[in-house]
């Protein structure tokens, strides 16, 4: 029997459990199924301060860009009272109102960054409770009534002006196979705050995979895990593709939930109620990625109304991709990327082969010739949702690894049965961003995850 | 001036209950209706001459059956009879059928797919247990989670441990069911397109909802709690049509000593020191009672009867922001003769039952897709029932009628209702309708179609909303029909909602009513 863990990832959420475990007096090996990139998302202040590290927190300002119809665009900054000029200029009723709305989503946000930075609560507990409670009467009525809305209802309560309630909706939606009028969206506005400050509706983007990989402490090997081995319902090791077998009596995953307990382990070990409920656990992939070698320092957001986010949604609905998509323009110095959305994993109007990329790469130029200057003859690498499942381990094309929808949210992430990371086999837990809290914030749950580890042994 | 001890605002079925019951404490009660018969949406009218209809709502599943036991409604005249199936039609000329008999729907289901028909039972079996969760909430008068009141307090820790005692299991079940989609929800279940469809419908009727929206899985809920309590089954048609669920109560109410009064419409509610002391009447009439009790909607009640300028800006602002989004329209048809179905020709017990045009998930999300737009469904979602199957008294011997249940015919229309809308939905519910029964067209005698438009006008409720306000999570339980106000009190000391517009609202089920009598009355319920 080893003492040795091994951490199966390719995610920041691996590498951030692993550096715990490492720390904590593990010997740790990282079995690195992919070089993990770094994509949006708020770090929690803890995982910096425990594992002593120096981050660098790209903050664009503005943070977004909306090109407007009348031409022009509605800037919206870091600092509060430029925003609400900008605001003003479209609609002074929205601009009077923007305060007071980011002051109240803040109000919220504040109590997700706790929930975020431990294991999911139990929504029955005392303290949780006491907890919602000491919200106020106004922020405890905003949570009830916010959690379970629409993000369009909630930004229809707000404002007028269709080009901001777009760029905020996006927020709702993004990485969802839903639409700005499904109700449960409006909860995802919020997770993808928390965080920022009140005000900024774009979660931030650090360097935290690259100061990780780079960070000593770690074994690391590159390969794909083939099987997790397992005797008497215990962990033994974890056996890679190509046939090397790795001893271990503690291993994590950071994996998504499906795949760890589906594909990695044997079946048999699995209850088949659970091993049923895992296969339901709804991982549908709906963005593309198109890269274009062309420097952009502005995070243009391209979706102009509630409507134009709906009517992309409606297409997805049926398998086919977006006629006219949402994108934004993830900013970068050399080259910039460009999500895409919606572009179904499992499409019905075509297959993602060269001739469905290259239409898609098409159709983004088309969209951002007019607002990025360079597009229109800039080469495009399209990155369809099976290129992001086989090159960045996004399952099915998914991102969060498992869609963040109420239902597959805090407490019932990506199951209640596995929420707290701990897994029906003794030994095996799970990291991934397919939990508590998910994708949106990096590395949070690898770092609840280890937190459960070392407080168990 | 009269006094009275309380006087009921509307003579719908809700209004109706929480009078019965505070006549029954000994209370003296008038409930005052608007139009010429009481019973709001739940009315039966000869639309036609010989032809009778439940012009607007036309099924009973939900009637709590406490009610029926306290208010002994069939004394009153009340007969339910049972509906025993439901037929959905399939484009490939095929029929799914789900019955009311175990073993009959068991072979049903296994002629489209023997896993559906193994899962079928263990289905039924966990929404009864959710069933059985929520019905002692649907008693419950919402404590307000953000009050200091002891009361309040206390109600908010019973109702903690309430649920702290259902094992955490069924909890997370039930918050999956509240938090998913319809399709989604059934998908982890079946895999009968035309099985998934019909079941997901009942979860968008009423609301502008697709079945791929989050949220709709819940009222999947609604057709086990009829079932659950043994009463009757879960769907029936009051015999006389819904007018006689209306005309049961009031004659219970009226057994208790209740008056009450057709063709009394209230202008608005008299405030004295900011209290309801109370109202007056189109014509001037003034009456006076210790309580004011309204079953109109909250907007009607507030912005309405009550005025704007009474009331608190931010009560106001939640009273506003209310969503009503009515999405159902209803076309009664007179028929000369059955309508003969492609997939099942003749005369048959299929008859007696529902029809459900629900081909498939898709098809309804596509009717959904063109009502988010503000245009109707050029090819619907219906539930038809055939009611003088049951109860030939409806219609002339020989002859039928027939009354469909129409979605979506969205409210907010691009261009707004008019007759050669309200037609043209008609026109397309009738088209729809004649590839599954081709005979249907030339058996059409007479044909009424309402619009929620027309829902508004007639019966009051508005934007047409069926259930007097959408019933979304975020407009349920202590938050309906605002948070702070949901326990069927109002910032107006003396003023009292009993309406649908309260918790649990929606259906003819009558519990808002009794709610707000046991509360007004400050007993436990």
């Amino acid at each position: 029997m080893s003492d040795r863990a091994i951490v199966i990832g390719g995610g920041v959420d691996a590498l951030v459990a692993a550096h715990l475990l490492a720390r904590a007096g593990r010997e740790v090996v990282l079995v690195e199924e992919r070089s993990a990139r770094d994509e949006d998302g708020w770090v929690p202040p803890q995982i910096a301060q425990e594992l002593s590290l120096e981050l660098e927190v790209q903050r664009p300002d503005p943070w977004a860009a909306v090109p407007l119809p009348q031409g022009g665009r509605l800037e919206l900054w870091r600092d509060m009272a430029r925003t609400v000029e900008a605001i003003r200029r479209v609609s002074a009723r929205d601009a009077a109102s923007w305060p007071q709305f980011c002051a109240r989503i803040a109000a919220l946000a504040r109590l997700f960054e706790q929930l975020y930075g431990a294991a999911p609560v139990n929504p029955l507990s005392f303290r949780f409770a006491l907890r919602v409670r000491r919200l106020g009467r106004q922020a405890m009525e905003d949570l009830m009534r916010l959690l379970p809305m629409s993000v369009a209802e909630l930004l229809d309560d707000w404002f007028e002006c269709d080009a901001l309630k777009g760029a905020l909706a996006a927020m709702g939606i993004v990485h969802l196979q839903q639409g700005p009028r499904s109700a449960g969206t409006a909860f995802r506005l919020l997770h993808h705050h928390v965080g920022s400050p009140q005000g900024v509706f774009r979660p931030a983007r650090s360097n935290l995979a690259a100061v990780l990989r780079a960070r000593p402490g770690l074994e690391v090997r590159s390969g794909v895990a083939a099987l997790i081995t397992v005797r008497g319902g215990s962990v033994t090791g974890v056996a890679l593709k190509g046939g090397e077998e790795l001893a271990a009596s503690l291993v994590v995953s950071g994996a998504d939930p499906r795949r760890t307990l589906l594909e990695l382990i044997e079946p048999g070990w699995l209850d088949p109620d659970l091993a049923r409920a895992l296969c339901h656990v709804r991982r549908r992939g709906v963005v593309a990625r198109v890269a274009f070698r062309v420097p952009s320092a502005t995070r243009l957001v391209l979706a102009p109304s509630l409507d134009y986010l709906e009517r992309a949604y409606d297409e997805v609905k049926y398998g086919r991709v977006s006629r006219e998509p949402y994108i934004e323009v993830l900013p970068g110095e050399q080259a910039m990327e460009a999500h895409l959305q919606y572009a179904p994993y499992a499409r019905t109007d075509g297959a993602w082969d060269d001739a469905g990329r290259r239409e898609l790469g098409e159709l983004a130029r088309r969209m951002l010739a007019a607002h990025v200057p360079g597009v229109a003859d800039a080469q495009a690498q399209v990155l369809a949702p099976t290129d992001l499942e086989a090159d960045a381990g996004w399952p099915e094309g998914q991102a969060y690894h498992a869609e963040l929808a109420l239902d597959q949210a805090l407490w019932m992430r990506p199951l209640a049965e596995l929420a707290q990371y701990r897994t029906p086999i003794s030994g095996l837990w799970l990291c991934g961003p397919g939990t508590h809290p998910g994708g949106g914030v990096a590395g949070a749950a690898g770092y609840n995850c280890a937190k459960a580890i070392l407080r168990r042994a | 001036m009269k006094r009275y001890d309380a006087i009921v605002i509307g003579g719908g079925h809700n209004g109706l209950v929480c009078a019965a019951y505070l006549a029954r404490a000994g209370k003296r009660v008038v409930v005052l209706e608007r139009r010429e018969r009481v019973g709001g949406a739940a009315v039966s009218e000869e639309v036609f001459p010989g032809f009778r209809f439940s012009v607007f709502s036309y099924v009973v599943s939900l009637l709590r059956p406490e009610i029926m036991r306290e208010l002994d409604l069939p004394r009153h005249g009340l007969h339910i009879l049972p509906l025993e199936s439901t037929l959905t039609p399939l484009a490939s000329g095929d029929y799914l059928a789900q019955w009311n008999d175990h073993d009959q729907n068991r072979r049903e289901l296994a002629r489209h797919s023997l896993r559906d028909a193994e899962a079928y039972d263990e289905f039924g079996l966990l929404l009864h247990q959710m069933a059985r969760i929520i019905k002692p909430i649907l008693r419950m008068a919402p404590p307000d989670p953000a009050s200091l009141h002891p009361r309040e307090l206390g109600d908010l820790l019973r109702l903690g441990r309430y649920f702290k005692n259902i094992p955490k299991k069924n909890f997370d079940a039930l918050w999956k069911l509240l938090t998913m989609s319809a399709a989604d929800y059934l998908d982890e279940w079946f895999e009968t397109e035309a099985l998934k469809a019909t079941k997901s419908a009942s979860g968008i009727i009423g609301t502008l909802l697709g079945p791929r929206s989050p949220g709709t899985a819940y009222v999947l809920l609604h057709h086990y709690m009829g079932e659950l309590d043994g009463v009757f089954r879960a769907w029936g048609f009051a015999k006389g049509g819904n007018g006689s669920v209306s005309a049961a109560i009031a004659g219970a109410a009226q057994s208790f000593g209740a008056e009450i009064r057709t063709l009394a419409c209230v202008s608005n509610v008299l405030l004295k020191n900011g209290r309801a002391t109370g109202v007056v009447l189109e014509d001037g009439e003034e009456l006076s009672a210790d309580a004011i009790v309204s079953g109109a909607d909250p907007r009607r009640t507030f912005l309405g009867l009550v005025g704007e300028k009474h009331l608190p800006a931010e009560f106001l602002q939640s009273i506003r922001r209310f969503k009503f989004r009515g999405a159902s329209a209803k076309v009664n048809l007179a028929l000369a003769e059955l309508p003969n179905l492609t997939c099942l020709p003749g005369r048959g017990p299929h008859l007696r039952g529902a029809i459900s045009i629900s081909p498939s998930v898709a098809y309804l999300e596509r009717a959904y897709d063109e009502a988010k737009y503000g245009q109707f469904s050029r090819r619907p979602y219906m539930d038809i029932v055939i009611p003088s199957m049951l109860d030939p008294a409806m219609a002339p011997p020989g002859k039928h009628v027939m009354s469909i249940f129409v979605q979506y015919a969205p409210y907010q229309q691009a261009g707004g209702w008019s007759d050669e809308r309200r037609e043209a939905l008609g026109d397309a519910v009738v088209d729809t309708l004649s590839e599954y029964a081709p005979n249907l067209r030339s058996a059409i005698l007479h044909r009424q179609v309402i619009t929620p438009a027309d829902i508004e006008r007639i019966v009051g409720l508005s934007e047409g909303n069926i259930f007097q306000g959408e019933l979304s999570l975020q407009q349920m339980f202590f938050l309906r029909p605002t948070p702070a106000w949901a326990r069927y009190r109002t910032p107006i000391e003396g003023l009292w909602q009993c309406g649908a517009g309260t918790h649990p609202g929606g259906g003819v089920m009558g519990a808002s009513g009794r709610n707000a009598a046991f509360e007004l009355l400050g007993q436990r319920l």
